[in-house]
């Protein structure tokens, strides 16, 4: 639970200027929070963001929780989640990633393993070189890391349905939120209302279209309009987390606007506790 | 003869130039390396099965074709095209030899590989040979002993030697491509040669693991890693050991990380300040930068050879386009101006061009090239299916991407000219990301 405040970043002062804001859009009326809501769905000040950058998030804890459980392959998550020391949401010890340390270290240069042709005497072979494997580990699976997932992820939709929850969708490109999706999202906001218990989860989605890199920024703009509107419709924000899968989880894989809209999606989530 | 082969090999280079959308750059030279450069007449002669029932000298034979062409150092003649008969007979006799050097062959290669004998681990021995058909005489040669699960490894070397004598580079064919692979419900890390085989599993989280790029020594692959699903960590893992960390875990996205040249930055997004934006972490001090400050999505940050500057893509102006700026975050300008959708960009290693995403006209998702001052641009690849995370290899001359072409999301290469399409993966349901390693 520490874990899920401190990733999204509620610190005090991020939750007056979400209160400032949701007040600001109730003030402003609809009009004016589509065009909020469009304009990124950020409601942290960058002011805040900067502090927290050049100052940390609290050290490792907030990491500690995040790895717990969650299952490493080959059990190497050396530096990781250690409690105290962290810098920023940094691991305090990785190893050192700098081409200079080669030199250092005496390692070899570019050219790595390249020894030239050797000279070769009439009727002769050449001198032998032996030639290892290359040195890449392959996985070992962690029998149970998948389907752990699986198991999760099945919980949550069984929760999700029985909740009632719906979902809402995109236009090609857009993160504003349409007014069919407003319809879902009072319903939504009646259910989290009523059932104080329950966190969600919004997972931002996209179609095929465009690429991984941009589809992962898109999704989160998708998962945070739903978030902004939630809080707007009077949610505790700290109920609502968000999360962007881009274009990483289709809900359908064929290449067609009937399946691309499918994709564009708002995924609302009841998280398994 | 010969001056004719080297004039052939010119209008076969300029002729696979791709469709060139600037009017401006009618005169874009795109071989990837200096326009004067003249690709090596090689033949190889028939590689002799030595001892053992596997026909390993064939298969050698045919992988060192396959990286002498992939070179573009080389130009990789047909001896039986040029009226010369091949027969399995090693070293070839002086006949064939000047018979070669007078049809503009510049240099011969042959060898054979087998078993060694009376060896009870059945260990594989390769001999290769070069012959340089201007001095009639052996140049060098090589003997690489090791398990069968290294032949073709053999065969990459030797032709990485080759390269290496006759260019001074160190060659591509021992290089890596990290990617994504769908394993079920989950995406995971894979790295496999440059030539689509020999696949290996790298994570197992049973998840989604995303983006991998590669540090400077080869030694890591830094990716995004949704450890719980439903956060983002920007994680490093050491392939020798499949030891991991985590180096960012800020809160919100954490993606698109990349290793500066000299391994001393990894320039990355995060959202931690509510949209997206650039930071880079001081892999010395563990110590943030934030580069960008603006309302729009800034993301994909590319470094330039030097590591002075780096390319991204920014939606601050509505839509996806890319921007330059200083390492420190000075400087920003804007490079792409065509288009309402460019993003995904590589810098090359050699610093001459950018490859990226660009949406075409027809709302295709499809690779184009820009140079870093941008006035020159050109499309370099066509058709259906949404390509995506282009990738340069090491000498500058190719690229790796992902496209849908042909249904799924496959691994392709195409040269830096746009000719020479190569798909790489065949087997899954999704394979993409594709990041070329440093050479080695």
């Amino acid at each position: 639970m520490q874990t899920i405040q401190a990733r999204n970043g509620r610190s005090p002062l991020a939750a007056i200027a979400v209160a400032a804001v949701a007040g600001f859009l109730i003030v402003g009326g609809f009009g004016c929070s589509k065009k909020t809501v469009q304009s990124g769905g950020d409601v942290r000040s960058s002011e805040a963001g900067a502090a927290k950058a050049g100052g940390g998030i609290g050290g490792g804890d907030t990491r500690a929780g995040d790895t717990g459980g969650s299952g490493t392959p080959g059990g190497g998550m050396a530096g990781s989640g250690t409690p105290g020391g962290g810098v920023g949401g940094v691991s305090p010890s990785f190893p050192d990633t700098t081409i200079a340390s080669h030199s250092q270290r005496g390692q070899e240069p570019a050219t790595e393993g390249l020894r030239g042709l050797d000279s070769v005497a009439e009727g002769k072979s050449p001198a032998g070189e032996r030639l290892g494997s290359g040195g890449t580990v392959v996985a070992k699976a962690e029998p149970g890391s998948a389907a752990r997932h699986i198991e999760e992820m099945r919980r949550e939709q069984a929760a999700t349905a029985a909740a009632g929850l719906k979902d809402v969708f995109f236009a090609f490109d857009s993160w504003t939120i349409t007014e069919d999706g407003r319809q879902a999202l009072i319903s939504d906001a009646d259910w989290i209302k009523a059932n104080g218990s329950a966190n969600v989860k919004i997972e931002g989605h996209c179609d095929e279209r465009g690429t991984q890199a941009y589809n992962l920024v898109l999704g989160e703009k998708r998962a945070k309009a739903v978030r902004n509107y939630l809080v707007e419709l009077g949610v505790a924000a700290n109920r609502l987390s968000v999360v962007s899968y881009g274009k990483e989880r289709p809900f359908c894989r064929d290449h067609a606007e009937s399946c691309y809209q499918q994709n564009r999606r708002g995924h609302i989530v009841v998280r398994s506790k | 003869m010969r001056r004719l082969l080297i004039f052939f090999s010119c209008i076969s280079v300029l002729g696979g130039v791709g469709v060139i959308v600037d009017s401006r750059a009618t005169d874009v030279f795109l071989e990837a390396t200096r326009p004067d450069f003249q690709k090596i007449p090689i033949a190889v002669w028939h590689f002799q099965n030595g001892a053992g029932p596997v026909q390993h000298g064939g298969r050698i034979e045919q992988v060192l074709k396959a990286d002498l062409r992939r070179s573009l150092v080389f130009s990789l003649m047909d001896l039986p095209s040029l009226g010369i008969k091949v027969a399995d007979v090693a070293p070839p006799e002086k006949a064939i030899l000047k018979q070669a050097a007078d049809n503009g062959v510049s240099v011969v290669v042959w060898g054979k590989a087998g078993f060694k004998e009376g060896d009870k681990d059945a260990e594989v021995v390769m001999d290769g040979f070069v012959y340089d058909a201007g001095n009639d005489d052996v140049v060098g040669g090589k003997r690489y002993v090791g398990s069968s699960t290294v032949v073709r490894l053999m065969a990459h070397r030797f032709a990485d030697e080759l390269v290496f004598r006759y260019t001074g580079e160190p060659g591509i064919a021992r290089t890596k491509i990290a990617y994504v692979s769908e394993q079920g419900a989950a995406r995971e890390l894979f790295v496999m040669d440059y030539d689509g085989y020999e696949p290996k599993q790298i994570t197992a989280d049973g998840f989604l693991n995303l983006m991998p790029r590669w540090s400077p020594d080869r030694r890591f692959l830094v990716f995004t890693a949704y450890r719980n699903r439903n956060t983002q960590d920007i994680d490093m893992i050491e392939l020798a050991t499949g030891k991991r960390w985590t180096l960012v875990a800020l809160p919100g996205l954490n993606i698109t990380p990349a290793f500066s040249p000299d391994g001393n930055f990894l320039a990355f997004a995060t959202s931690q300040d509510g949209n997206s934006e650039i930071y880079t972490l001081d892999t010395r001090s563990k110590k943030f930068q934030r580069l960008t400050v603006n309302a729009g999505g800034d993301l994909s940050p590319s470094w330039s050879t030097t590591g002075r500057e780096l390319v991204f893509t920014s939606d601050r102006g509505g839509a996806p386009q890319l921007y330059l700026m200083g390492a420190d975050g000075s400087n920003v300008r804007r490079l792409t101006f065509e288009g309402d959708y460019n993003a995904a960009p590589a810098w090359s290693p050699r610093g001459n061009w950018i490859a990226y995403v660009c949406r075409t006209q027809k709302k295709e998702y499809k690779l184009c090239l820009i140079t870093p001052d941008g006035q020159k641009r050109v499309q370099l690849t066509s058709g259906p299916g949404v390509d995506d995370s282009p990738s340069w290899s090491p000498d500058g001359r190719h690229v790796v991407f992902s496209s849908t072409a042909d249904g799924k999301s496959q691994i392709y290469m195409i040269n830096a000219d746009g000719k020479d399409l190569e798909r790489l993966t065949f087997v899954g349901t999704h394979n993409s990301a594709p990041a070329w390693s440093p050479a080695s």
